[in-house]
């Protein structure tokens, strides 16, 4: 595990660099002997899945670390195969449900309902319970998780759920509230600055501080980009320099450029040149909700209150549609064309007050 | 006679641009059936002098080739007939006749003609008999073959060849002007004998010699008419018993010639041809006037009808079958359609019909050749070269293979039902001479009773059938048959021989495809037919425009008694979206009903429109194009029908657009060619507030068809329609729209597809252990794009022990990265010969945006990475393979245990009988018994047991030996005795 994001990731919950109260309350509800499901939400980089195998190793021990990969196929009710990659040990199972895409409901069904099902042979020494882990469980279509529903209170003997959810608000209630929600929140500038401090002792490299601050500027407080940042950083140039270039994601810089060209002109050609943009980002599965967010960033900069305001309020609700829509591109283009015709008359507005 | 208006049609189809030609084709023809003799027997007996000769004979074509060279006099259309014609000397006679020339003295040779002239003068006293002697003492023996092949039934055809031969052979300067002498003498020979003829046929002009005459005709018709495909340019002409001749083909100013003959024949003695030429042609004409009467009233008694349509002549048959077309005249399809058919039916005839298979080109094109030849002669002939080339822009491939048979086999026709497809090509094949096989849908098409048909079709000959003409197979509506007979098909065009491995290679000769076949198909695009379309010489029918069909349809109401004007039927053409078919119906109908036809009829409504499909683009242009007003029919409560114009109101468009998007279907692909073509459209506003409302849209009818196909509510579905109202109201406009296929989102769609794969493979390639590197959208949008950064170290380009500490240290690290993400570089071979790696699953190919880097690493340093990942990959896969036996160690220790062969036997000591076990332990012989003696030095020797390996002392000595064996189970202490080289010895 020669990545820094993994060589230096703590194991133990004793560890945890960050939200050390909450790495308490967790060793002290794994003391219990018992814990109900548990959904820990936050944003992407922040620690979720750490502090999930850190609690999985509390639980069980060092046992849960010797993981295989394993691939199990379904066959949906249309006789389609779908494969899907479970990573698992002795004691738990590691699933990312969408990747089924909208299949994911027969995974859900298939798959989780049949670990759950089974018990554990030999509880001595053990727990009398298995793990599923469930990542993205937010990207889940709304079937699979109502499917997800009763398989949790059903088998709730054998089986603990532990989801891992970027943001709660397209879980639907019903699970919610069935989980223990727990909140891990992206680190603080300062936290980032000290891991990246802290890793690079451990590497034997040396970081100005000027450097480590501006990647945990960067990085947008998510961690695991601020580490692979790092690295990036150490391949191109080491010695560190405070000044040195910091590799950006290409394509956040994409879509940068792409903003700054709907800035720049706002005509049916360019429009056409933006959905080519727009049709690139996608297909290289930049999630679209991602697009959403980095496009009215960057379009917001240079816009007073007013627009702004417009503009999001726009690109909620077209973001809000989208989701209800299958072909993203309409609706990231409905939005381009919409934030062109308000920035177009408020740059009218703004040549007529001049006058 | 019979063959005028077959002959016409021959003309008209192959070459109507020269239609000014065939004027003057008749007379030639008349002159060529007529039971004329060759009108070089008919002379006044005046008129022997040579200048007459030239005028009135082909004597200036002789003149006309001798001189010039042979090579040039070959490619004259007519010198071989003249040469033939007058019996020039033989092939065999051509040297002979060169090596006597010496003897004749230049003086005694001129001296020679004179008194030949002379005798000439005389001939015309003396009685043929005499003549002929004279002749006979004049000429060398030759002349003598020479009046045989006059009169012969065959002339040779190789003369001419065989003169070049000679000349070329013959370059000596003198050898060659004894030949220039040989030919004058030739000529005048031939003068001679001309001239005697001549004579002899002024002194009884009345009585002509019969035999003689009969002689000259069946002469002539041999060299102007054939059976089989001549050598010479042509003509084929279908006789009404079906049989196929080729006539000859001569320059005009043969023509002219001939026609001048007869004139003066006529002027010299009315007998021959005055009234009874006037007869001939006042019959003819008759007959003429006959035949296109009968064929405009189209009784079934026609010559080329197919015998089905005899029954139908009562009076309650369907009018679209007594309209049909019976001959190619009749087509109303596109005439470039018709012909490019059929000049690809006719590229089979050197198959079909010919005979000779040696030759390359197809008797058809051969004749095409002559006829540019004969173009640059004359210059008249050059519409024919541009008809040539313009066939050629169809993609017709005129090349043949090595039987003779055109590339392409098979002809697929394809176009929306009623535009005479089938009629076309039944017509066609009947045309050329064919006997038509038809398999339609209502047939059995099981991948059987199609291999039944096909082969029966292709090498069988009707035996009942008494006309046997070859089989045209058609394959009408191929479009809905069975894959599997459409693969046979494939396998039957292409190489027969695969259809039938079973048969001996003497059969394989027959199996060869030697029959055209024509296939009819209404969608071009289905998927069975798409490796036929391949192969195919695929005809699309372009729409038979409304005013010709009108004028057709108006000629058939004036028939039928069917009242009604050209603006009727025009639209009611128009309505059906040119379908003949369904044209004509309707017209009978109206006849049934009232006898009466106005446009008031065709608009109202209730008839006539065919729920046609449309083409995407005709939607799309209607979307996007402001529909001119149309004739509509509009009728106020009480008040009559009236015509009006309809206007270009919002309702008015608004239905038709939904008319046309309903009819078309397809909502989704719709949607998406007007999203990829409304940006290009004209577009006032300059707020963009017509694209945001269109957009607007887009994402309704997206959240429409989501919800359809997720729910299954179809309900919806007829919602779906409205945008596209929205989007034509927005952005019609009344120029014609430029509409490109919509292509973007499906390749979107292919490089999602692709992106997806790669991030597929690539996760499964990473190892169990990588957690950090996140997972789904996460691992793609954040750790793929620093993984392309942090695996491009700088490396120099030295071997490995040169590396700095920090650059050993930078690659192991980027080895052992890729070695968990799984990631090999691929050595591959380049197009060009290089030599390059590639990942595998390439990275690169993930989040990868123009003007952005991916991995970019020096191919030296790829291959020392990829020989290092190579030896980290089988170092990790030691410890795997024993991995589930090994007790729990801290999850990433180094500590590796040796591979299995490396491992050495190691006494296990049982720590609780240790003591004991050593008491106990005596030493047994191989049968058991217990040697007393021994102790466990003298084991040190070498001679253990295995009772001894948990001795720890031996187990020493086995451990350090280097062989080793692990024990399993049973008893091999009887094995393991030592045995000595000597002992073998």
């Amino acid at each position: 595990m020669a990545l820094w994001v993994d060589k230096h990731r703590p194991r133990d919950l004793s560890k945890l660099d960050y939200h050390k109260v909450q790495a308490d309350q967790l060793k002290n509800l794994c003391k219990e002997g018992d814990f109900p499901h548990l959904m820990f939400y936050g944003p992407s980089g922040a620690g979720k899945k750490t502090r999930i195998m850190c609690l999985l190793r509390e639980l069980y021990g060092g046992g849960v670390e010797r993981l295989r990969n394993e691939t199990m196929t379904f066959t949906t009710p249309s006789n389609r195969k779908v494969e899907i990659m479970t990573v698992s040990s002795n004691y738990h199972m590691e699933v990312n449900p969408s990747d089924a895409g909208i299949y994911d409901r027969v995974v859900v069904v298939d798959l989780i309902k049949q670990v759950a099902q089974t018990h554990q042979i030999d509880t001595a020494g053990q727990r009398e319970f298995k793990v599923i882990v469930l990542s993205e469980v937010d990207e889940l279509t709304k079937d699979a998780q109502h499917a997800l529903r009763r398989t949790m209170e059903k088998y709730v003997a054998t089986c603990r759920i532990i989801l891992s959810v970027n943001s709660t608000s397209r879980v639907i209630p019903a699970i919610r509230s069935r989980c223990l929600g727990i909140r891990v929140a992206a680190p603080t500038e300062e936290e980032i600055v000290s891991i990246l401090q802290f890793t690079c002792k451990k590497e034997s490299l040396h970081i100005p501080e000027g450097l480590a601050q501006r990647i945990a500027q960067q990085c947008d407080r998510n961690l695991r980009r601020a580490i692979l940042m790092l690295e990036a950083c150490k391949v191109q140039q080491y010695p560190f320099t405070i000044n040195q270039e910091i590799t950006e994601l290409d394509w956040q810089m994409y879509l940068r450029e792409t903003a700054n060209q709907i800035m720049l002109e706002q005509t049916p050609a360019k429009l056409e040149k933006i959905r080519e943009r727009l049709y690139e980002l996608l297909s290289q599965g930049v999630p679209p909700d991602m697009i959403f967010k980095g496009l009215v960033q960057n379009l917001v900069l240079n816009c007073d209150m007013e627009l702004k305001a417009k503009t999001l309020q726009f690109a909620a609700s077209y973001e809000h549609r989208m989701h209800n829509g299958s072909k993203h591109i309409f609706h990231l283009e409905a939005f381009v064309a919409q934030f062109m015709n308000i920035y177009k008359k408020y740059l009218a507005d703004m040549v007529m007050d001049d006058f | 006679m019979d063959q005028y208006p077959t002959e016409e049609e021959e003309f008209e189809l192959q070459y109507q641009e020269e239609m000014d030609m065939m004027d003057d084709y008749p007379d030639v023809n008349e002159v060529n059936i007529e039971p004329t003799p060759a009108p070089s027997k008919r002379f006044n007996s005046t008129q022997h002098s040579q200048k007459t000769q030239k005028s009135i004979l082909q004597s200036p074509s002789i003149s006309q080739i001798f001189p010039s060279s042979p090579a040039s006099s070959i490619e004259d259309e007519g010198g071989p007939v003249n040469r033939r014609l007058f019996g020039t000397p033989g092939t065999s006679s051509g040297p002979k006749r060169f090596a006597s020339t010496p003897f004749y003295g230049k003086s005694s040779k001129i001296n020679r003609i004179e008194e030949v002239l002379e005798d000439v003068e005389e001939i015309e006293e003396i009685p043929e008999n005499g003549a002929l002697d004279e002749l006979m003492r004049i000429g060398t023996n030759k002349n003598k073959r020479k009046l045989d092949e006059l009169f012969g039934d065959s002339p040779k055809k190789t003369y001419d060849r065989d003169l070049v031969y000679g000349d070329d052979t013959y370059v000596d300067r003198e050898a060659k002007k004894a030949k220039q002498e040989e030919e004058r003498d030739l000529d005048l020979i031939e003068k001679i004998m001309e001239a005697r003829k001549k004579t002899k046929e002024g002194k009884n002009p009345g009585m002509q010699d019969h035999v003689d005459k009969l002689n000259a005709l069946h002469d002539f018709k041999m060299r102007n008419l054939s059976y089989t495909i001549p050598n010479y340019p042509f003509l084929p002409i279908v006789r009404s018993d079906d049989e196929r001749l080729y006539v000859r083909f001569h320059s005009e100013e043969y023509e002219k010639k001939h026609i001048d003959d007869i004139r003066i024949s006529e002027k010299g003695f009315s007998g021959l041809l005055g009234d009874q030429k006037e007869q001939i042609w006042t019959t003819a004409r008759e007959i003429t006037v006959k035949r296109m009467t009968a064929m405009e009233n189209s009784s079934s008694d026609d010559v080329v009808e197919i015998p089905s349509a005899g029954l139908a002549s009562s009076k309650g048959d369907l009018w679209v079958d007594r309209y049909k077309p019976k001959k190619y005249y009749d087509l109303l399809s596109d005439e470039a359609t018709n012909r490019t058919l059929l000049y690809w039916l006719k590229m089979w005839d050197k198959v079909v019909f010919g005979k000779d298979f040696k030759k390359p080109q197809t008797a058809y094109q051969k004749q095409q050749q002559n006829l540019n030849t004969f173009n640059k002669k004359t210059g008249r002939f050059e519409s024919t070269g541009g008809w040539k080339n313009r066939k050629s822009r169809l993609n017709l491939n005129t090349e043949t293979d090595e039987h003779g048979r055109p590339i392409q086999k098979v002809a697929l026709l394809s176009g929306p039902p009623g535009l005479g497809k089938t009629t076309l090509a039944h017509t066609i094949a009947r045309h050329a001479g064919y006997q038509i096989r038809e398999l339609n849908a209502s047939d059995d098409r099981n991948p059987d009773s199609f291999k039944m048909a096909l082969e029966n079709g292709t090498q069988m000959t009707s035996v009942l059938d008494s006309e046997k003409r070859p089989n045209c197979i058609i394959l009408d509506e191929i479009d809905g048959a069975p894959h599997q007979s459409i693969d046979f098909l494939l396998r039957f065009i292409s190489d027969t021989a695969v259809t039938k491995p079973s048969k001996k290679g003497a059969k394989e000769q027959a199996s060869i495809l030697k029959r055209p076949i024509i296939c009819i198909c209404n969608d071009l695009y289905t998927p069975a037919l798409r490796q036929l379309r391949q192969i195919a010489f695929v005809v699309n029918f372009p729409p038979i425009e409304s005013p010709k069909l009108g004028e057709r349809l108006l000629e058939i109401a004036s028939k039928e008694g069917l009242q009604t004007d050209l603006m009727a039927l025009m639209a009611l053409a128009e309505k059906s979206g040119n379908d003949v078919r369904s044209c004509i119906s309707m017209m009978q109908f109206f006849n049934a009903t009232k006898n009466k036809l106005l446009l008031t009829d065709v608009l109202n409504g209730n008839f006539g429109t065919k729920d046609r499909n449309q083409g995407l683009f005709d939607v799309w242009g209607a979307i996007f194009q402001i529909k001119r007003p149309q004739k509509r029919l509009e009728t106020n409560n009480n008040e009559e029908a009236q015509v009006v114009l309809g206007n270009m109101s919002t309702a008015t468009r608004m239905n038709n657009v939904l008319a046309v998007v309903h009819a078309g279907g397809d909502y989704d692909r719709l949607m998406q060619g007007v999203y990829e073509n409304f940006l290009r459209q004209k577009m006032p506003d300059p707020n963009l507030t017509g694209v945001v409302e269109a957009c607007h849209w887009f994402c309704f009818s997206d959240i429409l068809n989501q919800q359809i196909n997720h729910l299954q509510n179809y309900s919806l579905y007829p919602y779906l329609q409205f945008p596209f109202v929205v989007w034509h109201l927005l952005f019609a406009s009344l120029a014609w729209p430029k509409i490109n296929f919509p292509h973007q989102g499906f390749e979107f769609n292919q490089k999602t597809t692709t992106t997806k794969m790669v991030f597929q493979a690539f996760r499964k390639g990473i190892s169990s252990g990588v957690i950090g590197a996140g997972q789904g959208a996460g691992l793609l949008t954040e750790t793929v794009p620093f993984l392309k950064r942090i695996l491009s170290p700088s490396l120099r380009s030295v071997s490995v022990q040169l590396l700095t500490p920090r650059e050993k240290y930078d690659l192991n690290h980027t080895v052992e990265i890729m070695a968990d993400f799984g990631l090999i570089y691929n050595q591959l071979k380049k197009p060009d010969g290089m030599y390059e790696y590639t990942l595998e699953p390439d990275i690169n190919l993930m989040c990868k945006f123009d003007g952005y880097p991916g991995i970019n690493l020096a191919y030296f340093s790829k291959q020392l990475i990829s020989k290092e990942i190579e030896s980290v990959v089988l170092r990790r896969m030691a410890p795997k393979a024993s991995g589930p036996l090994r007790p729990l160690t801290n999850n990433n220790s180094k500590k590796t245990a040796p591979a299995n062969h490396l491992q050495t036997l190691k006494p296990r000591i049982n720590e609780k009988s240790k003591g004991k076990e050593l008491e106990k332990r005596v030493s047994k012989d191989f049968f058991g018994r217990r040697i007393a003696g021994t102790s466990s030095t003298s084991h040190s020797e070498g001679s253990s047991n295995t009772g001894w390996a948990k001795n720890p002392t031996v187990g020493g000595i086995i451990g350090k030996s280097p062989i080793w064996y692990r024990y399993k189970e049973g008893f091999n202490n009887a094995v393991r005795k030592d045995v000595f080289m000597k002992d073998l010895l």
